[in-house]
Order: C-alpha cells, then structure tokens, then sequence
C-alpha cells in the first residue's frame, strides 16, 4: 500500500495537473454541498412540520419534532467542533520552513475554500434563516426562545459558522508560515465578531421577555447581532492580506527552478 | 538557469493561477457580503423593506439609505484603495437584492403564504451604481462622500416609485380612505405586525403640506455625506493587514 | 387528519399518544396568567361556521372585557390591535368592527369597557386550522382569546382578491404590480451585472493589488473606464428621473399611507350586580380555586352565579345548565363550579357566597402558577343569571393565596 501511495505522489510530483493548486476543489464541492443539502433539508423539514407541530412549545408534540431537532444540534456541534479541532491541531504542520512554494500557494487556495465554506454558512444563518424569523414570527406567538425558526438560526446557524470560522482561523495558524507565529488582527476580528451574534442571543430573548414582546425587527434588542455583524467587515483586512502573500509567493514561483 | 520558453510558461501559469485566485476568492467574499450585509440591513431596517404597508413618505427614504451606506462605504473603500476597482457599492446592494428576493420567495410566499407583492424588497442599486460612478470619475474619497453619498440616498424614494407607485392609489375601503398598500397589510394578517407597530407618518413633518417625501429625501442626502465618511473611515480601520504577537 | 397519518408513519402507533388535536395551542399558555387573566377578557366568542370555501366569507364575533384591575407591570392599553393567533394568512381578513363602527387601525382600550367586535373574514388557503382571536396591545405583547378549528376547503389558486381603486379599476390584492416590481428589480440588476462584468472581465485581485502598492494605479483605470463612469452617472439620473416622471404620471392620485388611531366608547353596560372579594385561596393539591365573596343584586329579580371565566377557561355551575357545548373542550368545564348557599341572591339583597372553580384544567391551561407570579393578584368574570335569563357580569380581581396541602 505504502509503495503505491508513494509511487503515486513521485508521479503527481513530476507531472503535476495543470490545476494542481486546486487539490481540495472536490472536496470544497462536497462541503458546499453538504452544507446546502443540510439546510435546505432543514427548510423542507420546517415547511412539512412547523405548522403542524411548531405553534405552541408546551405541547408534547413539540418536543418531538423541536426540542429533539434542538438536541441533535447540540450534539452534532459538539462533535463537530472538537472534530474540527483536533482534526485541524493534530495533523499541524511542524516543519513549515521547509514548505514548498507549490504547496504554499496551494494552502492558500484551500485555506479560501475554507472561507467559502465559511461564507456559505454564514449566508444561510445570517441572511436566509435570519430574515425568515420574521415570516415566522407571522405564524406563532412568541412563547419560547426556542421556535422552530430559532433552533435553526440561533442554535444550528449561528453556532456553525463560527466553528467554520474557528477551523479558518486555525487552519491558518497550522498550515500557513505567515500567521503561524503572529496573530492576524483582521482574521480573528473576522472570526470573533460574528461569533458574538451567538451571545447576543441572550441579550435578545432577554429583551423580549423583559420589555419588548412585539416582533419589530429594527428594534435596539437586535442591535447586538447588528454590531458584531459588522465585524465582519475585517474581512477586507483578511483578503488583503492573502493577496499580500498570494503576489509574493507568484513572483517567487515565477524564479523557481522547474 | 531557466530557459526562456520556461519562463514563457511559467508566466502563463502565474497568469492562470491569479485569474483562478479571482474566482475563487469572489465566492467568500460575496457569501459573506450577503449573510452580513443584509443581517444588519433587516435588524435596523428590515420591517420598512419587509412590508408594503410600512414605505411612507418620512421614514423609510430616510432610514435605509442611511444604514444601507454603511457596507457599500466600507467594502467600496478596501477595494479602490487597495485594487482601484469602483465596484464596492454595486456589490454590496446586488448581494443585499438577491439574499432579500431568495427569503422573500421561500420563506415569506412559500412558507407563511403572503403574497409577493406584499414583501417586495427596495433597491438600492440606482444609487449604489451612482457612487461607484462618482468614486470612478473624481477619484477621490472626498467628493464620493459628498456627491455620492448625497446621490446614494436622495435618488432612493424617486429610483423605487416606479416598483411602488401602482400600491399608492387610493380606495375607498370600508368607508375609509386606504392605499393599495394599506389595504394589502390590512387583508394579509400578520400576529407579529399589529398595525401600531407601522413607524410610518409619525413627527410633525406637516408645515410643508404635501412636500414631506422631498425633504425627507433632502435630510437623508444630507445625513449621508458624514455616515458615508464614517462608513469609509470604518472599512479603513478594518482593512487593517496587522498582525500582533498575542491577544 | 394529515398530520396524525404523518404521526403514524413517523413513529408508530406510540406517536398517536403524543397527540391529541383538542389540546392545540397557539403558544398563549407561556404567557404569565395573571397577565392573561387581568388585562383583555374574553368572551361569547363564536364562529359563524367551522367551514368555509375559499372565497367564501366567514365571520368570528365576540366581545372582552378590559379589566379594572390592569396589573401594575404592564403599561396601560392606549395602542391595541384586535387580531388573530393564525397560522399565516390562511384566511383574509375584510372587515373589523368594533361596538358595530368600522376599524382599519388601532384604538385605545378604556379599563373597564366591554366591546363587542366582529371580524370579517375570508378562506384563502385549503386546510384545517386553529385559529384564536387575539388582542395586540402596545408593548404589551399578545393576548391571546380561545381557539377553534376551522377547516378551509377549495383549491388556493382560485382565490381572488379583489379592490377597486377611486379611479375605477379593480385590481386582485394577491398578483397586483408584482411582474412591475419584479421587472424594475431586473433592470436595475441587469446595469450592476454589465457594470460589474466589467470589471470581472479583467485580471482582478493580484495583478491589481501589485500594481497600486507600486503607486501606478491610475493606470489601472483606462480612459474608456472613466468615461462610462462619466455617461453612468448621467444614464442612471435619467433612467431614475425617467422611471419616477413615468409611475408619476401613470398614477397622478397617489396617497400617503394611512395611519391613525380609532376612538370608541366601550359599551354601555349596566353592572348591576356588585361582588367583593373577602378570601381567594388556591388549593394546589385539588386544584381547586375557592372563592368566599360579598355578592349585592341591585337589579331587580332574584339573580344566581351562572358561570366564572378566568382567561378563557369556563367552570359552570351545573344547577343553571347554561354549559355551553361548542366551546373548546379544554377550556370548558361542565360541572366545575359549586356555589354555596346554592340558592338565588334576591333584589337588594347582599349575600356571601362560597364558590370553589374545580378542574385539573387549571394546571394544563399554566394558569395554576398564578401562586408563582409576580403579582398573585387572579383575576376572572363572573356572569350571573336572573329568572329571565338576562345576564349579569361581574370582573373580579383579588390576591389569592396558595394552599399547598402541606398541613
């Protein structure tokens, strides 16, 4: 087996495909993929239950079809994150001195895959799921911090993308000579503003509870999710960065030996 | 040594690797743009561009040019600053369009059954192609600001007439004088939008008589300039290349 | 019935267990009771049938008592909304009257009052469906009336909304301007995607980036660039103008959105029978509400307590056989209410009366947890009854005390 695998590399090496910088494009297919398959699965399943189970969280059947939705989540998450994370810690790169220009550059394609995946998430929780709260909040009175919409958005969304944007930032400590020693400000204010619209979950169901039950969506109880969304906008440092590197790496494959 | 029809190649390689890079780097940036860009529009905003019945005269030309400034502002600054590309706008409100029309088809037509025209989303593409515009031919930050970000929201209400007009049209409805408009968010019931809910027509905007959607357009042009500063100024800040040692 | 065949399918004959269609809800029992049983109160709320055809008209009348005793937590009811708990627009709605005037708005609730209100509605979409009347109350939230099940039969795509507009046309609500809107919306799409085309026709990122940080970016931009610039800035201006001056014409009457709120006097009612609360205890253990009152008749016939109604729920005495069947079962409770002494109160009269409200509904309606609120105050409606059969009504509110049966 070990020869083979070996034989093949000795073989990819002196060969390599023209688009050999794009070595996880299946993979990154498979992942927004998978993740559109999950949401869109999660769609139909709130289109065939939500009105018929989904109205009022004191009835059993609530449990059934929600709560368990709820419990499923959380697990999934927790194995996702120490998945991602040990997965992404372990298999480090301890000798990234000696990386390759060829395998540098391929990194940083992988490590943008990454943040499609990334961003595919965050459009589902942050555009999609966001907004449909309120076309659900037209079907059901506000009874619980766990609507059908809610479990989806806050608990499945939300929680996500920030695990995706935990192993972006990670995979660019482990993989990438540039951010292996330092940390990038406009990466973690990317990956940490976002993620503290999943706190501010609290700040909004407390708000509701406490002195705003009504379903204004301009209302200040959702102005926390506004200002850690904006975080996002770090993204531009992020981009400029990889460009940085990206033209440098260019121009020093362009000297390298063939 | 390297040979030069190597170098040739290499060159092509480089070529083909960084229009790659292009596309490849286009998907994050426009997925985030759209799960960010319209999160924070319909939490500031959102119920004005969510319903039919709340686009009046007095706060909604004012209110969402005014935070619809603040990604076309900072995304339009990291990219001419850094790649002289006078597109930043007309991304952001292009993205903002479509993650709008997607939940308004499947979750508000779909799912909960109001009909299409009661959830139309505004555009704020008009003026987001006049700023990009007016950033391309004066290229200057300075005179975006004024020109553009005047531009950007005076032209709001006048650029979505022509989708709204045909709702304004008045009935005579139960005895009462109605629009279209009210009509609609009166005959598809909404538990979660009561109708004092509507911040619409609310202030004393009322000396002027009739000149109330024209000042509104006026005071949100004018409200622009500054937050189109402040956005440029935060899309600066955050196009930050730093890096530190630790937290 | 699809959803128990779902259940079936799902999980079994054991999913069948887990549901029972009577027990439907709309989310109003996670509501804090004494806010459900002190602020809008319910009653002879009914249906004028349990199906309708789409586009077939159907109509929930009803009246509510706005309680004397507004707990102090909430901010009194100037802005309300008289709605429904529906699951979306199932049903259209066509008119609101409120003590027979019209209503397209709000209006403010006098504490106290009693309104009579008639909802005009209209089936729009096929199903079966539990739909509640509901008050939306100004940084209140939801207050929410009991529930039926109303079956909308027909085909959805036959329904109409028809409005006539003052010009004369008559347009259906439901695709009116929505190509128009969608055609601007595709227009203004299709100029940002040739502009942005534009630009993604050419190298982008790198070669753009290298060439501004070596200070040469001017270059980057070809006079053509700045020339389209130039003629966009002017094109756009005339397509907006165009586009505004065209709509302008087209509907030269255009109104602002309407807006205001309604005034209307509660309606007259005499309460002529006058009820004193000495003790209100809640035996948790039997789940019973017991009540010892001063009760003066004013009127002038003998009068009984007939019925008490604690948001929603309805315990009957059954010595006056006034059980009303449709009412949901849930919230009715036959035989629930023991007065005593059992006899009539006569004209002028002022007795004390021993009333114990008796039913495990009140644990599965969350309203027992009136010992754990904040205000214990309860409150209800009492209705009393003369030889006539003309009612009297009562609303009462008073601090009740839990019994937990621990001594």
């Amino acid at each position: 087996m070990s020869t083979q695998t070996s034989e093949i590399k000795a073989i990819l090496s002196t060969s390599p495909s023209p688009y050999w910088y794009l070595r996880d494009g299946y993979k990154y297919l498979l992942a927004l993929f998978a993740v559109c398959a999950m949401y869109v699965g999660i769609r139909l399943y709130q289109g065939a239950y939500a009105m018929d189970t989904g109205l009022d969280s004191t009835m059993p059947i609530f449990d059934v079809y929600w709560r368990r939705l709820f419990y499923i989540e959380i697990t999934f998450e927790v194995i996702f994150v120490i998945a991602v994370a040990s997965y992404l810690w372990l298999t480090r790169d301890k000798h990234m001195q000696a990386l390759s220009i060829r395998e540098e550059i391929t990194r940083y394609f992988t490590f943008i895959m990454w943040g499609g995946v990334y961003g595919m998430a965050v459009y589902w929780a942050g555009s999609y799921f966001g907004e449909q709260d309120n076309a659900w909040h037209q079907a059901a009175v506000r009874d619980t911090p766990f609507t059908p919409n809610h479990i989806v958005v806050f608990y499945l969304g939300f929680p996500l993308y920030t695990i995706l944007g935990m192993g972006l930032w990670l995979y660019a400590r482990t993989r990438l000579p540039l951010y292996e020693k330092k940390i990038s400000v406009p990466l973690t204010l990317a990956v940490v503003g976002p993620f503290m619209l999943l706190p501010s979950v609290g700040y909004n169901e407390w708000g509701h509870t406490f002195w705003f039950r009504e379903e204004l969506f301009a209302s200040p109880v959702h102005y926390g999710f506004v200002i850690s969304v904006w975080f996002a906008l770090a993204l531009e440092g992020t981009i400029l960065q990889i460009i940085a590197r990206m033209s440098v790496l260019l121009d020093k494959f362009a000297l390298e030996n063939q | 040594m390297v040979s030069q029809s190597t170098a040739i190649s290499r060159a092509a390689e480089i070529a083909k690797i960084s229009r790659t890079f292009d596309f490849i780097l286009l998907i994050p940036i426009l997925l985030v743009i759209i799960g960010t860009y319209h999160l924070s529009m319909i939490l500031t905003v959102g119920d004005w561009d969510f319903w039919l019945d709340w686009k009046d005269r007095q706060w909604w030309p004012i209110v969402t040019p005014l935070m619809g400034i603040s990604f076309p502002a900072a995304i339009q600054y990291g990219l001419w600053k850094h790649l002289r590309l006078p597109i930043g706008a007309t991304v952001c409100t292009v993205c903002l369009l479509l993650g709008m029309a997607i939940t308004r088809w499947f979750a508000y037509h779909l799912w909960t059954n109001y009909p299409i025209n009661l959830v139309l989303p505004a555009t704020l593409i008009p003026g987001a192609l006049l700023l990009d515009f007016v950033l391309l031919t004066s290229r200057s930050f300075f005179v975006t600001a004024i020109l553009g970000g005047m531009l950007f929201a005076a032209v709001f209400y006048p650029a979505n007439w022509a989708i709204f007009a045909p709702f304004h049209q008045p009935v005579e409805y139960n005895g009462s004088l109605m629009t279209l408009a009210d009509v609609s968010g009166y005959s598809y019931i909404r538990p979660g939008v009561p109708e004092y809910l509507r911040i619409i027509e609310r202030g004393v905007l009322r000396t002027y008589d009739t000149y109330a959607t024209p000042l509104s357009a006026f005071c949100a042009a004018v409200l622009a300039v500054p937050l189109y500063a402040l956005w440029s100024y935060i899309g600066k800040l955050f196009s930050t290349t730093r890096f530190i040692d630790k937290f | 019935m699809k959803i128990i065949t779902k259940r079936i399918i799902k999980f079994g004959l054991l999913g069948l267990l887990l549901f029972s269609p009577e027990l439907f809800a709309h989310g109003e029992r996670a509501l804090e009771p004494f806010i459900r049983m002190r602020t809008i109160q319910w009653y002879d709320i009914q249906w004028s049938k349990n199906t309708v055809d789409v586009n077939q008209e159907i109509v929930l009348s009803g009246r509510f008592h706005v309680a004397e005793d507004w707990p102090n937590a909430m901010v009194k009811p100037d802005s309300a909304f008289l709605n429904l708990a529906i699951p979306t627009p199932v049903l259209v709605r066509t008119a609101t009257y409120i003590n027979g005037a019209i209503l397209n708005n709000s209006m403010a609730l006098k504490l106290g009052g009693d309104y009579d209100f008639k909802l005009v509605l209209k089936g729009r979409v096929p199903g079966r469906y539990h739909i509640h009347p509901m008050m939306n109350l100004r940084d209140i939230g939801v207050i929410v009336g009991p529930g039926m099940w109303i079956d909308v039969q027909g085909v959805a795509a036959d329904f109409k909304n028809p409005v006539t507009t003052l010009a004369g046309e008559t347009v259906d609500l439901e695709t009116y301007g929505t190509a128009n809107g969608i055609l601007w919306h595709l227009v203004w799409l299709g100029i940002a995607a040739l502009w942005l085309l534009w630009w993604l026709r050419r190298p982008m990122f790198i070669p753009r980036y290298k060439q501004t940080l070596a200070g040469d970016e001017d270059a980057l931009i070809t006079p053509l660039d700045r020339k389209i610039g130039g003629f966009g800035i002017i094109g756009t201006l005339v397509l907006i103008t165009a586009s505004f001056v065209h709509a302008d014409q087209k509907y030269p009457e255009s109104i602002p959105l309407q807006t205001g709120r309604a005034e209307i006097e509660p309606l007259p009612m005499k309460h002529d029978v006058a009820v004193k609360i000495k003790r209100a205890t809640y035996r948790v253990v039997q789940r019973s509400l017991q009540l010892t009152m001063e009760v003066t008749n004013k009127s002038d016939k003998p009068v009984e307590l007939g019925e008490l109604n604690s948001a929603t729920l309805r315990f009957f005495n059954p010595a006056l056989q006034r059980f009303d069947s449709n009412y949901p079962k849930e919230l009715a409770v036959e035989n629930g209410l023991d007065v005593q002494p059992s006899s009539a109160i006569s004209p002028g009269a002022t007795a004390t009366l021993t009333v114990k409200a008796t039913d495990v509904a009140w644990h599965n309606q969350k309203l027992a947890s009136i010992t754990k609120d904040t205000d214990s105050n309860f409150g209800a409606m009492l209705f009393f009854y003369d030889n006539t059969g003309e009612r009297y009504l009562a609303s009462i509110s008073a601090p009740v005390i839990p019994d937990f049966g621990t001594n």
